[in-house]
């Protein structure tokens, strides 16, 4: 079995001033292998699991449970011949619909028409308690060998039948166990909700405000599930002994911090989850390192960056640091660490603008998204500007001046929180 | 590594051979001497205890071969291997930062050379490299300022039993704004010289084998380059026999050739050197500086539009035109050959040196007349002038006394 290597690129100025103690580097990481089309991957197996919310309200409107089922079906039919699968229906509690004893199924053109017959017979009744879910997809996924396991999770309200407390034990159960991507059909159900989820089982969250696109959606996640080819990819961090990680964030192509997620195996040694990957997968990340002060001339190694699977090192890329007293170098500001740092804080003032315009507390949310508003012209993030223009009124894009709109539709304030933390690349310019 | 040389002419019994001197801070190589001919009678060729005069021991495998030979014939080493500054490997076992202090941990040091407690780099084996092959000798220096050495250095020497040596060297100093410039110049250094030394072996035209060692050089570095761009360097190489001396650039590292007549120091205004047919042995009383910088500096100088001093001052006095790297590859070294009557010097070397002394006579007057016979003391004294005055640049000089001689 051969494991794919990986490319760690480290982009950052190394030189510090006298004294200067932080140093911060981003780093490409760049998964082997070209995406082969239909390719057998040559890993531990996959598994997939499909959930979805039977819930009274998706019956209001009917096309909600309709389009769920067709959606099912259409992610069904992408799953490759070979991978283990399962379709669970979710209320207040949750039940197998197919296998319905609760294992798994072998991918087969038999199996899939199965799947859709019994998928089919799905009905809406009952109420909502994801945390139950998610146990009963963890449950369902162990009765499987394969190492690459991931599902999609689908729900139109809020977690009525369940406490904060119920959720979040249920979502640490699953950390580390299963990725999971999150979909919100309609506008009664809440970002935060599914973006705990989300996060926490590195997969994505997006709203989709009409029903009818439910089955391109599922479609397209099952197929980037299928091109995955390695589970279980940590981001090793190494530090000197002196030294403090200050943060490890995923940058592109969405923003996540990942610095409580650290499995410290030592004082100098972390991993950070970074769930699975494809051929030829691309993702950024930015560290921020503090270490002792060197003296002019002196170089160190403020970090080691690697990908590990399995205990094996399958890529490496250096941070280091090095002292000058030439001020033409020390002050060189790496663009790309600042275009990531402006991206992180673009997220984080649409968030926090949302939030304050939630509570009512109108000057904050004012002065939060016309942060945003600047932020998001200033790196060229176009997609966010449009969804910003929809919450807010632009007066003047410079300076962030906006007034926030009187009447806002559900979906357009979901669809800009949800995609917040969408960035755009910037790719390392040769000098 | 360099093993030891075959013994010369104007050896007597017991002498010490010229010995490649390879190791920071001096000394020999353990184990890599070649020991002289048992009772050596010069130039005879006779045979004592069934083993002829002119045999020494292979430094690899210890088999007999021939002083004149170049290659062991049991092994296939190469007995007259170029030397480069990349010094020894292994260099360091302990962290000297973290053994100052009696409290640290002590660990280990990863392979790239970083203490894995305190991650501080270890002093590089290529920090301060002298390398001294009796002909010519040279020595490669980090400087006050830099974190790493990222000149190189390699020398060579082509011997043959009926001519006097030919003596190579190649010098090339890393562009700091590409990525692994140390790497850059090592790569190229190494690859040129190999061909340099063929080239003279077979006594090939030294004009065509600097371009070909050029290419190889380039070539090498498009093998280094990698997603994160192309190492790159500059370029100085001159092979140097009995009547002329052959150079080849790219950038601002320079060549000169420093005059040992009375005087010396007066600045040149010499016959050009394209004019002069080659072989033609001129007198030569004026140190002078055979290179053309490729950079903005004296692009301007060329113009007129600035003196030498004002363009050694102004912002673009680095900023060099050409160099050796994969992102450019429509390159044109420069190449010539100089008739030259000494005695004198040839001197290589990096910017780190010139720069604090820019003018040939300078340098002949502090180079000389210990470099005619000792020309690593006189590297180390020109390199300890630019440490002393600064040292804001990595230096790195070659010194190859003229004509090329066995000591």
């Amino acid at each position: 079995m051969s494991q794919p290597g990986f490319t760690v690129d480290v982009d950052h100025n190394q030189y510090l001033p006298d004294g200067g103690r932080d140093v911060s580097a981003i780093a490409t990481v760049v998964s082997d292998g070209a995406p082969a089309a239909g390719a057998v991957a040559d890993n531990g197996g996959s598994a997939e699991i499909i959930i979805v919310d039977c819930s009274g309200s998706m019956d209001v409107p009917h096309s909600k449970i309709a389009q769920a089922r067709a959606a099912t079906a259409a992610a069904v039919d992408v799953v490759r011949d070979g991978v283990h699968f399962a379709v669970i229906a979710g209320t207040s509690f949750a039940r197998p619909v197919y296998p319905p004893d609760g294992t798994m199924a072998v991918a087969s053109p038999q199996a899939r028409a199965e799947a859709r017959q019994a998928v089919n017979g799905l009905r809406a009744g009952g109420g909502t308690a994801i945390g139950k879910w998610l146990q009963l997809a963890s449950q369902v996924l162990r009765t499987s060998p394969a190492t690459l396991r991931h599902a999609i999770l689908l729900t139109d309200g809020r977690n009525q039948h369940e406490t904060p407390a119920e959720l979040a034990t249920a979502i640490s159960m699953c950390n580390g166990f299963f990725t999971c991507d999150c979909r919100g059909v309609g506008t009664d159900w809440e970002v935060s909700e599914l973006r705990k989820i989300s996060s926490a089982l590195l997969g994505s969250v997006d709203i989709v405000p009409d029903p009818a696109g439910l089955a391109a959606d599922f479609e397209a996640m099952m197929r980037n599930a299928m091109s995955k080819q390695v589970a279980d990819v940590a981001l090793r961090v190494w530090t000197p002994q002196q030294a403090e990680v200050r943060f490890v964030k995923q940058v592109a192509p969405t923003v996540e911090d990942l610095t409580a997620r650290r499995v410290t195996s030592s004082a100098q040694l972390g991993d950070y989850p970074t769930g699975a990957w494809g051929p030829g997968e691309s993702r950024d990340y930015h560290v921020g390192i503090r270490v002792q002060a060197g003296s002019v001339g002196q170089e160190m190694l403020a970090a080691r960056i690697s990908l590990v699977v399995n205990s094996q090192v399958l890529g490496q890329g250096l941070v280091r640091a090095t002292w000058t007293d030439d001020e033409a170098l020390s002050t060189r500001i790496n663009s790309r660490v600042a275009h990531y740092t402006g991206q992180a804080e673009l997220a984080s003032a649409i968030q926090e603008g949302l939030e304050a315009r939630k509570q009512g507390d109108e000057e904050t949310a004012t002065a939060r998204l016309g942060r945003a508003v600047v932020l998001a012209k200033e790196s060229g993030n176009e997609d966010t500007a449009k969804l910003l223009a929809k919450v807010v009124d632009v007066v003047d894009e410079a300076t962030g001046t906006v007034r926030l709109k009187k009447k806002v539709d559900d979906a357009d304030e979901m669809a800009l929180d949800t995609r917040s933390t969408k960035t755009v690349r910037v790719r390392k310019e040769h000098v | 590594m360099s093993g030891g040389y075959p013994a010369g002419e104007g050896f007597a019994e017991g002498d010490p051979l010229p010995l490649a001197d390879a190791a920071p801070g001096g000394g020999v190589s353990p184990g890599l001497e070649a020991r002289p001919p048992a009772q050596a009678t010069l130039g005879t060729g006779g045979h004592m205890d069934g083993r002829s005069t002119e045999d020494v021991e292979c430094s690899s495998c210890g088999a007999l071969v021939g002083v004149w030979d170049r290659y062991c014939e049991n092994c296939g080493t190469d007995l007259a291997p170029p030397v480069d500054s990349a010094g020894t490997p292994g260099y360091l076992t302990e962290c000297p930062v973290c053994s100052a202090d009696p409290e640290a941990p002590q660990g280990g040091i990863t392979a790239d050379g970083y203490c894995e407690v305190c991650g501080h780099k270890m002093p590089s084996d290529r920090d301060h490299v002298p390398v001294n092959l009796g002909v010519l000798a040279g020595l490669s220096d980090r400087g006050q300022r830099h974190a790493r050495n990222e000149d190189a250095m390699a020398l060579a020497i082509s011997r043959s039993r009926e001519k006097p040596p030919v003596a190579i060297a190649v010098v090339c100093d890393g562009v700091s704004t590409s990525p692994r410039p140390d790497e850059a110049s090592l790569c190229a250094a190494r690859a040129a010289v190999r061909v340099l030394l063929t080239g003279a072996r077979m006594e090939d035209d030294p004009e065509q084998t600097s371009r070909a060692a050029v290419a190889a050089a380039f070539a090498a570095l498009e093998q280094v380059a990698g997603p994160d761009g192309a190492p790159a360097c500059t370029y100085a190489s001159a092979v140097v026999d009995a009547d002329s001396v052959t150079v080849c650039w790219l950038g601002d590292s320079r060549v000169y050739w420093l005059a040992a007549a009375a005087d010396a120091a007066q600045p040149a205004v010499a016959p050009d050197a394209t004019t002069r047919p080659v072989g033609a042995a001129q007198e030569w009383p004026v140190s002078k500086c055979l290179t053309k910088d490729d950079s903005l500096a004296a692009e301007l100088v060329a113009t007129g539009l600035l003196s030498e001093e004002e363009a050694m001052a102004s912002p673009q006095a680095h900023v060099i035109t050409q160099w050796l790297g994969a992102d450019f590859p429509d390159y044109h070294p420069h190449v010539q050959r100089i008739g030259l009557s000494g005695p004198g010097a040839v001197l290589l070397c990096t910017d780190g040196l010139w720069n604090y002394r820019p003018e040939a006579g300078d340098l002949a007057a502090l180079a000389l007349p210990a470099g005619l016979t000792s020309p690593l003391d006189a590297a180390t004294q020109l390199v300890k002038i630019a440490n002393d005055e600064g040292g804001r640049d990595n230096i790195t000089a070659v010194l190859v006394p003229f004509p090329p001689s066995t000591p």
